[in-house]
């Protein structure tokens, strides 16, 4: 991943101007720690911090088409870029980036060539000749991307909410699958795929052809000139990830400058079921995998730089993105710099605990496409930026556009959760992979139950969290939530305190609209909280709520671990976090 | 390199405190992004930001003694950990870190063991058993280290600045070879060797033991698990410093982890000297070498970050640390977390070009040991936080604390330069280098006059620089400066321009006294100024002043004209030059 950051027309061409929008792109480095570019023209800005994974040698960016009218500044990995490039063979391309392509394709087809870009991206495009810009995201917002407004009419677009809220009077989330342009004024959709429309599908179910889809989706994203891995947590999204590039590997770019071998790496509170379970499937694949354990009190340690990177203040997200954040600088100090993960799936294919109680096969698939469509300011949020916070970058094969229409076009039906079948959630994913003559994971992995991420680094994690917050948060406090946060009100003291952070770092009103809110059991949306009258009473977001669903949950409840941070919890503090290489 | 601070006996042990502590720490991030770790002890905080080179996989930091009663954060690396942990044979050690000794030298020694380590360290060591704590600095200053006091009594140490200026009452430099001890409440001198004196030495010359002192300190900084490479500007001293490098890469640890083909790395305008003689210099040793070049817009734009990170306002400093902090960004992309420089070979050897002007042999003599003792301001300064910006390590083998000695002990009427012998600046350590049978770099290099460092990446650079000051900074700035500034008074538009941007990000009183000044002629110090009396008619601080030394210096045109942002920088691998056999 980059960070960019653009200012666009705010009538200030000045050196001072220069200095604040470097300093602002600046807040962006952990994202593009490798080099960092501006080009001015005039009073419009476009800024750049490079994480280089395609062409370290010449890519830098901002980018220009030929006569340099036209200049991109670009996060983002096209995955067709080599043939885009065969169509453009009139055009002469000055680097061997993968973004190189987007001045060029704008310059033959003017605004509309989002849609044949195949991978993700953000960026904004300054056309000199009019002075006219256009800014674009990915189709379901892998990467994250956020627009303002100044007083003085400038328009600004940033990867992080850091980068434009202390200049901005107002500013928003730039919407996934959204284009901007300056000659209209306003966004436009230009991701129109069959599933949007939430009308149900009906393509019966066929393994093999989700089965291909999956391959092709892992196989573009192996794609690099750096050296990257899996995140592996054992569950069976990012074991088939870890499956399935394993099994591609050889024979690519990748291999041929990095090895053969495949890196995993799994993170979790020591004896965390996530550890045991990825170290099963790492041992099975033959990957050189690495445990990094950390305490409770690492994490409580990390939330405030955690809340600051991932800019939200939704609890279940800060939950799991700490583990993911710690972990991310681990791997990077290993000197990989790309990682593949799992996130996605359990919005395609209904994986969430909660799913179990989908009344029908419509309501379920409606269910879906819900999660899918806010997956931007949820998973898609966590898995980039708790990775860029340390110059990783974060591949999410499930939210291959090919593969989401191929995976969404199926009937429903087929994905509903039917005991009497032997079917549990996500049954369609692991009936693909079931291949007997050659299987991708044995058998009790490919069936095993999901863990939710924050439950699966271990159960302590979520006490210790909650247990924490009680401390520092007191009954008053939340007596008075509602008076001193009106806007999605914190119902616990744990996001009381998440909340408390989250404003100190951002405390303008744009800032906190951009965060979800509203009622959610076990990650489920507002909507599905129907489902189930019992859930209304018990709106803990973990995955663990949904109780009566999974068998385990409950049974390794463990002792509370005793936080009392400054006096006596040495054996928490001093416990240093390590990473291991596990040999196989 | 490795970011630490430390808050001792601040009174205060709530939740609040420990994230104040946090939110600090991670200011210094950029200097260890591996890895962080805190330990709390009542109202004392250890924290550290860790660069992992020795033992990544478990070197974590706050280290300790077997018991935990001794808690140590660290930055530095220390050369004879092997030798020590033998000589602690009945301790046990928890990590493969060089630093993990500390902890238990002290056990062993109490404070009288800090000149045992051969290295550079700063460091913070709290005994719990009596809540007692000790700091120290390396000799010469490589590792930077500040102190700091708050008004609750407590005392703060910190590797830069910016981790303490926001939060003490007063805060200084941290005097290198120098410790700190909570028990006396003042500091005591542990570094005492015999040039500190400043008599005059009379072992007379040799140049194999000089030349033997200089590979063992450059064998000792092969001591790393990561991949490392060397910075050469073509001048003398990095040249060396490859040079010797690449004769004893193999058969290294190092070597057998990362491969025998050394990296080396230059920075500069397109066309600018450096650039050539570096290129020059890897032909012949056979280096990966890759060459980074800028251009003037892409300095200017990285002033400010430069200043941010170098904490200084000294013209030259920031002058020299651009160029440094540009290509340090680029040479870790590429994935190298550790590189050998030639810094402080110009101030054992007199090798600044004022140096001709030197009355005689004592002068000459103490103007070097005033230049080392002043190092850690400049040099040491500039090569460590301009490197450590982006994680990256800078080692100095010419600051061995071995080699100092050796090169101190020189009677300096062979360091004085000699037109009539044919002696120019640093002879003795080009002589001691001058191997006729397997020869170290082609004579023409090993005799090849000075360029400083800003001068060398182009000469256009200070012409831009001065050029882009005298635009922002206006007259009646200038007429008012010694109001506005009454501290180390800008005296140029130039200056002028730093000192805003510095004032900006340290406005505390403390922080403009942390700066050196006074005047100075192309690097001299105050003192030798009077060595010529034409000089304090002309401060300006770069190597081209010292007018009619150098021979090149003005025969290049000065292209004021600043190259826009849309000429890209870049990294370029040089082919791999053929290997050059001599015979």
């Amino acid at each position: 991943m980059c960070g960019i950051l653009a200012v666009l027309g705010c009538s200030d061409d000045s050196q001072a101007k220069r200095v604040r929008v470097l300093e602002l792109s600046r807040r962006l480095k952990h994202r593009g720690p490798d080099w960092s570019g501006i080009y001015q023209f005039g009073d419009c800005f476009l800024a750049h911090q490079r994480l280089a994974i395609i062409d370290p040698a010449s890519g830098d960016q901002p980018l220009y088409n030929e006569d340099k009218t036209i200049i991109v500044t670009v996060n983002g990995e096209i995955y067709n870029h080599e043939e885009l490039r065969k169509q453009l063979s009139n055009h002469k391309f000055r680097t061997g980036s993968d973004c190189d392509v987007i001045a060029h394709l704008y310059e033959e087809h003017g605004e509309d060539f989002i849609d044949m870009l195949d991978g993700v991206f953000s960026f904004v495009l300054l056309d000199t000749r009019d002075n006219s810009f256009i800014a674009a995201r990915d189709a379901i917002g892998v990467t994250p991307l956020y627009i303002g407004w100044g007083l003085d009419g400038s328009v600004w677009i940033s990867s992080e909410m850091k980068g434009l809220n202390d200049d901005c009077e107002h500013f928003e989330l730039f919407p996934p699958g959204h284009l901007y342009s300056s000659k209209e004024g306003g966004f436009k959709r230009w991701y129109n795929p069959p599933w949007y429309s939430e009308s149900i599908p009906s393509v019966p179910y066929d393994p093999l052809a989700l089965r291909k889809a999956f391959e092709k989706a892992v196989i573009k994203r192996l794609m690099t000139d750096v050296p990257f891995g899996v995140l592996l947590s054992g569950g069976l999204d990012s074991s088939l990830v870890a499956a399935v590039t394993a099994r591609h590997l050889a024979g690519t770019k990748a291999a041929k400058q990095w090895g053969n071998k495949l890196h995993s790496f799994c993170v979790g509170l020591e004896g965390s079921p996530d550890l045991k379970a990825a170290k099963e499937v790492a041992d099975y694949l033959g990957t050189v995998h690495h445990e990094f354990h950390f305490t409770v009190q690492d994490g409580i340690d990390a939330i405030e730089d955690v809340i600051y990177h991932i800019e939200t203040y939704d609890v279940t997200t800060i939950r799991a993105s700490t583990p993911m954040f710690l972990i991310s600088r681990k791997i990077k100090a290993l000197g990989v710099k790309m990682v593949i993960s799992g996130e996605g799936s359990d919005e395609i294919f209904g994986g969430y605990l909660y799913f179990h109680k989908a009344p029908n096969k419509e309501e379920f698939h409606r269910e879906t496409c819900h999660k899918i469509k806010a997956l931007h300011q949820y998973d898609c949020l966590r898995a980039n930026k708790a990775t860029s916070a340390w110059g990783l970058e974060a591949r999410v094969p499930f939210l291959d556009k090919e593969f989401i229409n191929v995976a969404m076009s199926i009937d429903p039906e087929a994905k509903m959760i039917q005991r009497d079948l032997g079917r549990i959630e996500k049954w369609v994913l692991r009936k693909a992979f079931n291949d007997e003559e050659n299987p991708y994971l044995p058998k009790h992995i490919l069936y095993r139950q999901k863990e939710q991420f924050s439950d699966g680094v271990g159960y302590s994690w979520i006490d210790g969290l909650k247990a924490h917050a009680a401390e520092h948060v007191t009954d008053k406090m939340m007596l008075n939530a509602k008076k001193i946060y009106p806007h999605n009100t914190p119902t616990t003291k744990e996001a009381y305190n998440y909340r408390m952070i989250f404003e100190r770092f951002f405390p303008q009103n744009s800032a906190r609209l951009s965060v979800p809110g509203g009622p959610s059991v076990a990650c489920s949306t507002a909507k599905a909280v129907e489902w189930d009258s019992q859930w209304l009473n018990n709106l803990d977001p973990s995955g663990r709520a949904a109780l009566g669903v999974h068998d385990a949950a409950y049974e390794q409840q463990q002792v509370l671990p005793s936080l009392s941070a400054g006096h006596g919890p040495a054996d928490i503090t001093s416990k240093n976090p390590r990473m291991l290489e596990v040999t196989g």
